[in-house]
């Protein structure tokens, strides 16, 4: 039987292909991703902790039935992604909820990204966090919302991202394009308002 | 997250209370072997309808609705089978209809002009009864004597001959012993088409007969 402890020298692949044949390897990656996907769930989504451990544990229970489907030319993390991502979209949209992003202290790197070609000063944007620039944000189409997500909170290449989303990479580039001028318009418009 | 630390924990639980095991590897293995070949399928009719509507717009021989109609329909169904594929998503779906269209003209059309899409069409005649009707020819493909084809209704059977009234209401004297195709009996008033060798002003000596299914109103 395996043992958590002894996991962390193995690639995710490698607990793959062993929890085929024990579920224990499995527990091990569960233990590796379960804060991540919770995250994760939590950043682009208004559901509780109870909804997203449901979710996530869900997810897991579908990744445990389709390992043998597990598309190995991606990353493991990728397709289990992908799997929870689906598993959110189908429960957001049987509870009739929209998808969000949740920008949280910290969130440097992001910033810095709505700044970056808007012709909008951090300090302006700086003095929106986070509540009204989360209002703001909740304005960008649900497909901006989860890929800068993916991009910024959840670190992600193109490549990741468009295996997550099953989407091409050019077409996660324009997106991610698109929010920043979405965004920029946004906030433009709300200026004017103020 | 007070609960997300435990989800490894129920989720293994659950697996274990459940007995459940990962789904067998050939399973999935046939499904993507079906959906490849089901995809293959729909491209050789899709490839097939566009060199027959190839023969029939560019040859000008049949009427060609029959085959655009299957390659419309292929074409759909290869875009949409192809979408289901593990990688699709990897390409935009505007190269890959593209891409399908291309490929499915580019092969098509040398399938045309290699002249296989001639012998498919008489292979088809030849092979359904009903093809005919689906994929009529052209009236003027077989009022052609010169070219050795002719087609008309039969007006009077003789002995040794009959008469044949074409669709410019010429009558010709039809001799010979021909091949008849399709089960077509030669009875005044039936309508066939002929291959053979114009001998004469108003003269024909017929190779084969077969039944018409063309259109008149050109």
């Amino acid at each position: 039987m395996a043992n958590p402890q002894n996991c962390h020298d193995l690639s995710d692949n490698q607990l793959v292909a062993l929890s085929i044949q024990d579920s224990q390897y499995f527990y091990c990656l569960m233990k590796r991703y379960e804060d991540k996907l919770g995250r994760y769930v939590s950043r682009f989504t208004y559901l509780d902790n109870d909804d997203i451990a449901d979710i996530v544990q869900d997810s897991f229970i579908n990744a445990y039935q389709h390992l043998n489907d597990c598309d190995c030319d991606l990353k493991f993390s990728s397709w289990l992604y992908r799997i929870v991502h689906n598993q959110t979209i189908n429960f957001l949209k049987k509870n009739k909820q929209s998808q969000k992003i949740r920008i949280e202290d910290g969130d440097d790197e992001f910033v810095d990204w709505l700044v970056a070609d808007t012709n909008i000063e951090k300090e302006t944007i700086k003095k929106h966090q986070n509540d009204h620039l989360k209002v703001l944000l909740e304005q960008l189409k649900p497909d901006y919302k989860e890929v800068l997500t993916l991009k910024f909170f959840e670190d992600k290449d193109y490549r990741e991202i468009s295996d997550i989303l099953q989407k091409p990479m050019g077409t996660v580039a324009t997106l991610i394009s698109r929010a920043k001028i979405q965004f920029k318009e946004i906030y433009e418009k709300d200026s004017k308002n103020q | 997250m007070k609960k997300t630390a435990k989800i490894s924990d129920r989720a293994l639980k659950l697996i274990s209370q459940k007995q459940i095991k990962p789904i067998p590897r050939w399973k999935f293995i046939m499904k993507n072997w079906g959906l490849w070949l089901v995809l293959i399928v729909c491209l050789a009719f899709f490839i097939l309808g566009s060199s027959l509507s190839w023969f029939g717009l560019a040859d000008n021989i049949i009427f060609p609705h029959f085959w655009l109609f299957t390659l419309a329909i292929f074409f759909v169904l290869s875009f949409l089978i192809f979408e289901k594929t593990k990688k699709a998503y990897r390409y935009q779906k505007r190269l890959v209809v593209f891409s399908l269209l291309i490929l499915g003209l580019i092969i098509g059309g040398l399938l045309f002009k290699t002249g296989l899409a001639n012998r498919l069409d008489r292979g088809f005649e030849s092979g359904f009864p009903g093809y005919r009707h689906l994929v009529p020819m052209k009236l003027e493909t077989w009022n052609n004597p010169s070219q050795g084809y002719l087609s008309g209704k039969i007006t009077k059977v003789n002995q040794d001959n009959f008469e044949l009234e074409d669709f410019t209401g010429k009558i010709w004297i039809i001799t010979g012993t021909p091949i008849i195709k399709g089960r077509q009996k030669l009875t005044e008033g039936t309508e066939i088409k002929l291959i053979g060798t114009r001998t004469g002003e108003s003269d024909f000596t017929v190779q084969e007969i077969r039944p018409w299914s063309g259109r008149k109103s050109q």
